[in-house]
């Protein structure tokens, strides 16, 4: 009997959590550090959701284009882009991913097929439909992910991409990342049919709904849908429904939320937690090589908070620069 | 006061990846909510006044009250009374786990109609205690509710509901498995067990036959799909005769049954042997570990050290037999209305 049960081998399980763990950290350490005045703009927090992002882009290579968020860190992370750039960016600092003039909601790193975090609501949706039509045309097998919230998935850019994506059968999917609130206000309210299924059934994509708070069962589901766009299925819809942790954006009070709801979520559906359970009981990974990422995790973003932090701010000479990048 | 009639809808059934990897339907909320209005306007004709309905957070009652909405302002009083069951709503299988034990618990609930699949029932069911059920397909496999226009089984729920016809025609018997992970409170399932080599839930649906090992089953109906269909291909076993079937699976073995595993979804399973499962008889899979998918789907996982016990139980709960009462209502003229005297 193997001790690794998982469809992962144990590299990558460690992988997976060492993913889920820098973008956990990262997000705990901004909100701290964003408290204290030092960092322009605003943040949107992904802690909680991180099984989402690293269960979707263990699944992806650099080929693979993906279209990201207001709520973007997470995505950036499990994509591969440079933690230490990615802080620096959000300092606004000339070393940052986008030479410090994009901030938290507009990092990008093409090389790795990060087509950028987004401060419009929706606006990842036609952006990925065509990526998917580019991948479609070289036939290199690659594959767009675009990401977005309960609340945007009523903008109508994100339905007339799922028309776009469907009569053209581009290999796309949508993930909707349902943590539900768009911002402050309740799926329940806002959205008329709370099913995202629904919504895909309309133009004809298959739609599954998955816990988003369970790695394996977003790695599971993902794999199949990005196989079948890969294999020229098309464009499909994949649910995740997760939490999160923090507000909408930092400083916000929260006070939709119900009381205790934060800490039941962190004490009950950690997404962390639970895979750092499940892969040490079954013995895949020892408790020691947990701590062993959470180690080398933290003197990471210590790392990258300082260095962010001793960073230069771009010149005013270079005010135009960089801002329009050729494709 | 006549019997109330209780209303389970799952808003979260056919969502899983076997839209994907198979071909399997998937029930908007608008109807889901039409086949509640469906079977309450059903209730209504046999003289149900009042129902009672699990509330959700995911459109089907907000559907559901527009309609009755719109019969009123036509002045149509085609719809018994309908209230929600006073509880916090999570979305998760727990809402469909309290509603049934709160509509148990109530003293007063005849019966409860439920949409879903054949993890929703499963979930009434774990609930329920001897409320009989009546089963509405709008799940994946639903192997266990049979398909039928949910305005018929609400005439039969309704029919049953107000007494109208002897219990002993109107409700079923039927069976259940067990399953027990070291001696902790069982799990229930309704159709089928299945011990798999996958030791994770993940997305929980069963399509990978090379992982499948050991399947107990309730019943072998060579008519549904999903892992039961297995057994029923090999050994049809009635919902109503005692015991069940267990299926010993391996990928290799010679002896290969096509079945229909998801709707679609034709695969080729390797059969190695099948005998009769008695009811009471306490069994251990042979796999050292795996998962354990109930109805279909991965709920439970077990480790080399973790014993797990299967039972089935004959006579564990009750459903609406709607082809007894329907055929009862016919020969008795039930839903026949005469005049006193002849024109």
């Amino acid at each position: 009997m193997t001790n690794n049960p998982f469809p992962l081998s144990k590299d990558e399980l460690l992988a997976a959590y060492r993913t889920m763990r820098t973008i956990r950290d990262f997000e705990e350490r901004l909100h701290v550090e964003f408290a204290k005045g030092d960092i322009p703009g605003f943040v949107h927090l992904y802690a909680g959701e991180e099984a989402c992002a690293a269960g979707i882009m263990m699944h992806l290579t650099d080929i693979d284009r993906i279209a990201s968020t207001h709520r973007g860190h997470g995505h950036c992370i499990a994509k591969g882009v440079d933690v230490h750039e990615m802080m620096a960016e959000i300092y606004g600092k000339s070393t940052g991913a986008c030479r410090g003039k994009g901030g938290s909601m507009h990092i990008a790193d093409l090389s790795k097929g990060m087509m950028g975090a987004n401060g419009i609501l929706g606006a990842g949706a036609p952006l990925i439909c065509g990526a998917g039509l580019a991948a479609k045309f070289r036939g290199d097998g690659g594959v767009g992910i675009t990401f977005f919230g309960d609340g945007a998935s009523n903008q109508g850019t994100v339905l007339e991409s799922m028309n776009l994506a469907a009569i053209w059968n581009l290999p796309v999917i949508f993930v909707v990342e349902n943590n539900g609130y768009a911002e402050s206000t309740s799926v329940e309210y806002a959205t008329a049919v709370d099913s995202y299924v629904d919504r895909a059934a309309g133009f004809g994509l298959p739609g599954v709904t998955v816990d988003g708070t369970d790695f394996f069962a977003v790695h599971e589901a993902a794999g199949e849908v990005i196989r079948r766009a890969r294999e020229g299925g098309g464009p499909a819809l994949l649910e995740c429904k997760t939490i999160r942790f923090f507000g909408h954006f930092e400083g916000d009070a929260q006070t939709y939320k119900a009381k205790g709801e934060n800490d039941y979520n962190r004490e009950n559906r950690d997404c962390l937690r639970i895979f750092a359970n499940r892969v040490t009981s079954a013995g895949a990974v020892s408790e020691a090589e947990i701590s062993l990422v959470d180690r080398e995790v933290a003197a990471l973003i210590d790392a990258a908070v300082e260095s962010a932090k001793g960073a230069p701010l771009p010149s005013p000479r270079e005010l135009l620069t960089d801002v329009y990048v050729a494709y | 006061m006549t019997p109330k009639v209780g209303i389970i809808a799952n808003p979260i059934s056919a969502r899983d990846i076997r839209r994907v990897v198979a071909s399997a339907n998937s029930v908007q909320i608008a109807d889901r909510a039409n086949i509640v209005l469906r079977a309450l306007a059903a209730l209504r004709a046999c003289g149900v006044e009042e129902a009672v309905m699990m509330p959700e957070r995911a459109g089907i009652a907000g559907h559901v009250l527009r309609g009755i909405e719109r019969a009123r302002a036509h002045g149509e009083d085609r719809f018994p009374r309908l209230s929600f069951l006073p509880m916090p709503v999570t979305g998760t299988v727990e809402d469909t786990r309290r509603a049934a034990r709160l509509m148990a618990a109530a003293g007063d609930i005849a019966a409860i109609i439920v949409l879903g699949g054949d993890g929703t029932h499963r979930a009434v069911v774990g609930g329920c205690g001897s409320v009989p059920v009546a089963g509405i397909s709008t799940g994946t496999n639903n192997a266990f509710p049979e398909h039928r226009e949910p305005t018929i089984t609400g005439l039969a729920t309704g029919l049953a509901a107000m007494g109208l016809v002897p219990a002993r025609i109107a409700f079923a018997d039927n069976k259940k498995i067990e399953v027990s992970l070291d001696g902790a409170p069982p799990e229930i399932a309704l159709v089928d067990v299945a011990i798999v080599t996958d030791r994770f839930v993940g997305a929980r649906a069963l399509w990978r036959t090379e992982t499948f090992r050991e399947l107990y089953v309730t019943f072998a109906d060579p008519e549904v799909i999903g892992m039961a269909a297995i057994a029923g291909l090999i050994e049809p076993v009635s919902r109503t005769e005692a015991g069940g079937l267990a299926v010993t699976l391996a990928p290799t073995a010679a002896t290969r049954v096509r079945a229909p595993i998801a709707p679609g979804l034709v695969e080729e399973i390797g059969i190695e042997s099948w005998r009769r499962l008695p009811a009471g008889a306490v069994l251990t899979p042979a796999l050292a570990a795996g998962a354990i998918a109930l109805d279909g789907e991965r709920e439970l996982f077990f480790d080399p050290h973790q014993q797990v016990e299967i039972r089935l139980v004959d006579r564990a709960f009750h459903t609406v037999d709607v082809a007894a009462v329907m055929r009862f209502a016919a020969r008795e003229h039930l839903l026949v209305d005469r005049p006193l005297v002849d024109a």
